[in-house]
């Protein structure tokens, strides 16, 4: 990764920021102002989908021939940069950062050509069907079982932690194909065409926010094709963990989280210190912040030296380890939100949550958003593998580079 | 640029290697401490044969105009063997401020230089008025006018390699009072003038150091309204160092590994329960993040653009992130991790002392939460 000040470069952010100040609409915008997890409010976000894809700047990572952008990672770096400093609505990571890469390394010809154009376009949203009610961080106990019948297999079980199923039109699976020998050498994995088959039935579960973010779906002998099997059957496992890596590794963060701490400053200009004067001249909290903020700057250099693709970061660990950091500043970044907020962050607000609602907030946006974010972050140590499991396997490959 | 080091930066760094496990084995380090040398001679005349003394030079001073990249690929080796000889108060810092000197002093401090260059000469870098002296402009060490210059009366703490040095850059203020900008200068003292006395000890993790008293002490100004080229050499000094911390905390994730696979208690090596092999997963994550702000923040000074809140970062980093490391790797060792016989604590009190230098870490986690998140208008 170059670092010097290149004028192409800077010709480029100028480009980026044009559009980006221009193509939103005022609900995008709002949008991205409300929210309050991986995952941002789903119809204004899918909208902002199709209008970058317009543009051919939805999947900037994807290969050229599938839609990418062909940006060297310097721009990218710089897309990401000039997005995260809008506080624009991350796009979601199931089609664009999943799914769609999965199926692009491990998918047939047909399936690329019958999912990818949906995935990018954001016509498809596609839940995530991996956890079970008795398996979470021990997945390959999982029990959901595809039965062969005919050209079909037929699916009995259940599933939970479906993020936003309920508005999702289709979902890839994990199922048991097989209970013979290790338990991981009988999964498989299916991409499934439709979320409203019948005997399949969609649960949302309210979150500690009050929110429905996260589902639970039921399976009584729901039929779909054997063609909708990626790679061999029994194979689901090794193709789970390939995809494992897109869902841990190699993200940008570190504009974004720059940008939460830039909001946590300006909302400590704004907040009383108890000991008279402003939250934001009080050196307990600009000690605090600037931990936050080193951890941060320590951040970005780990995932630009990734980027580069430098020996150091060459590590068969490293997406356990982004995966923890990444999510460990963030909970730290929402303790301090609400910290800030303080008693302002304690109303329910569901209401005035809703993008274009009708209900005033109390308070500001920052105190509005805080405790959701707060809340919703406990489940980033928990998600894609708790932390707990991923020092394990960091654990595991201590001795070997 | 690039974040990666060079072809010539890697074989310097193979052949610095190669040298010190022949001459600089854990048990030769011992012994030298338990001997009366500061450090060892024959390492610091390699040093020069190397051309490390005149690394950070510029080619009309006899240097070989090296890089910020080149004195972190070097530090980072020095920190692996732990090495007590004076590569930072000598090469880095009093070198540096010779080499800027403008003054009345300056061809003395050219002498002085190129004495350095040579291997032959040592110069004692002294600013420490207490918990680091981050800011220069704190330093408080009276300098009073005089016929021939100044005349210096205050103290100064941890001035290593003191009683080896020819000479001493001395921080001092020549007008206005702590705290304020103006006023610092940089202050040329030579070992035998008089009213200079020390107080000889070595450091807990094996420098030759001396608290060093000025009474009435006659010295020649290197440089005047000097605070910003007091950061500056600072700022190079915190790079020398957080590259030792690094290479530090590489050899004791590495070693704490290895312990961990080997000792065997319940029956099983102790690496394997849970709670220690966490531990070294948080160690091998502090190791990540502490090694990948050297070698950015490393490229934004060979890019000129680091200004003091990267450095501030750096310096907060290594600090913490080192001392988490390293107050593991003794608990991983358990009991023989407190011993003087094993490596272990004494990288754990090279870190210690990485931190406690110009500003621990609180201060600089201030430094950087004073300003974090401003938006540049």
């Amino acid at each position: 990764m170059n670092l010097d000040q290149n004028p192409e470069l800077e010709a480029f952010r100028a480009q980026v920021a044009e559009f980006l100040d221009t193509a939103p609409t005022d609900a995008i915008r709002e949008a991205g102002r409300r929210t309050t997890s991986a995952f941002a409010p789903f119809d204004q976000t899918m909208e902002w989908q199709r209008i970058l894809n317009d543009k051919g700047w939805a999947a900037p990572g994807w290969p050229v021939e599938y839609g990418g952008t062909g940006w060297s990672i310097e721009q990218r770096y710089v897309f990401s940069e000039e997005y995260a400093r809008r506080d624009l609505p991350p796009l979601l990571p199931n089609g664009l950062k999943m799914i769609g890469p999965l199926i692009i390394d491990k998918g047939s010809e047909e399936q690329k050509k019958r999912y990818l154009p949906g995935i990018l376009s954001g016509e498809d949203y596609w839940t995530q069907g991996y956890s079970e009610p008795g398996s979470g961080s021990d997945l390959a106990s999982l029990r959901c079982a595809a039965v062969r019948d005919g050209d079909d297999y037929v699916i009995n079980g259940s599933k939970i932690w479906t993020t936003l199923a309920h508005r999702a039109n289709r979902m890839f699976m994990l199922v048991r194909t097989s209970t013979e020998g290790r338990k991981q050498a009988g999964i498989s994995f299916l991409l499934l065409d439709r979320t409203d088959y019948p005997g399949m039935e969609i649960r949302p579960i309210v979150n500690l926010a009050g929110e429905e973010e996260q589902c639970e779906v039921f399976f009584e002998n729901v039929r779909v094709p054997q063609s909708s099997r990626v790679g061999e059957e029994n194979d689901g496992w090794a193709i789970s963990k390939h995809l494992l890596t897109y869902e841990r590794g190699a993200n940008v963060t570190a504009p974004q989280m720059w940008r939460r701490v830039q909001r946590i400053r300006e909302a400590a200009q704004a907040a009383p210190s108890p000991y008279g004067g402003s939250l934001a001249d009080d050196p307990v909290f600009q000690r605090d912040l600037g931990e936050l903020a080193a951890d941060v700057a320590s951040l970005e250099h780990v995932e630009k030296l990734a980027l580069s693709g430098h020996p150091f970061t060459r590590d068969i660990a490293m997406p356990s380890m982004n995966k923890i950091l990444g999510t460990e500043l963030t909970q730290r970044l929402t303790v301090m939100m609400t910290r800030i907020a303080g008693v302002a962050a304690l109303p329910r607000q569901l209401e005035a949550m809703e993008v274009g609602a009708a209900a005033e907030p109390l308070g500001s946006e920052f105190e509005l958003t805080a405790m959701p974010w707060y809340l919703n972050s406990r489940a980033t140590t928990i998600y894609a593998g708790t932390n707990e499991v991923q020092r394990d396997l960091i654990a595991r490959t201590l001795g070997r580079r | 640029m690039d974040l990666t080091f060079t072809d010539e930066q890697q074989a310097l760094r193979e052949s610095l290697a190669r040298y010190l496990d022949r001459t600089y084995t854990f048990d030769q380090r011992q012994k030298l401490l338990q001997s009366d040398s500061p450090w060892s001679a024959d390492v610091w005349r390699h040093f020069a044969e190397l051309d490390l003394t005149a690394l950070p030079f510029g080619e009309d001073a006899g240097g070989i105009g090296g890089t910020a990249a080149d004195l972190v690929a070097v530090g980072e080796v020095l920190g692996e063997y732990l090495c007590v000889e004076p590569y930072v108060g000598t090469v880095l810092l009093a070198g540096r401020a010779l080499a800027t000197a403008t003054g009345a002093a300056g061809d003395r401090a050219r002498e002085l230089l190129t004495g350095i260059i040579a291997g032959d000469t040592h110069v004692a870098f002294a600013h420490e008025e207490g918990r680091g002296t981050p800011a220069a402009a704190q330093v408080a060490l009276d300098a009073v006018d005089a016929a021939d210059g100044v005349r210096l009366t205050g103290s100064k703490g941890l001035v290593i390699g003191a009683a080896q040095a020819s000479a001493y850059v001395v921080t001092a203020r020549v007008a206005g009072v702590p705290g304020s900008g103006e006023g610092v200068a940089l202050v040329l003292v030579e070992a035998d003038a008089p009213g200079l006395s020390l107080r000889n000890y070595r450091t807990v993790d094996g420098r030759a150091a001396a608290s060093v008293e000025f009474r009435d002490t006659p010295g020649r100004v290197l440089a005047d309204n000097a605070t910003g080229l007091v950061g500056e050499i600072a700022g190079t000094g915190i790079l020398g160092l957080a590259a030792e911390a690094v290479g530090a905390m590489g050899v004791l994730l590495k070693i704490t590994v290895e312990y961990g696979s080997t000792r065997q208690q319940f029956g099983v090596p102790i690496g394997t329960f849970q709670a220690l092999a966490h531990r070294m997963a948080n160690m091998k994550m502090a190791y990540l993040q502490a090694r990948a702000t050297l070698l950015y923040t490393t490229a934004l000074v060979e890019a000129g653009t680091a200004g003091p809140t990267e450095i501030a970062v750096l310096k907060a980093q290594v600090g913490r992130l080192g001392r988490t490391l390293a107050e593991s790797a003794v608990q991983v060792h358990g009991g023989i991790g407190t011993t003087d016989e094993l490596p272990v604590g004494h990288y754990l009190k090279r870190i210690l002392a990485v931190e406690a230098m110009f500003g621990d870490s609180e201060h600089h986690l201030r430094t950087v939460g004073a300003t974090a998140g401003v938006v540049a208008s």
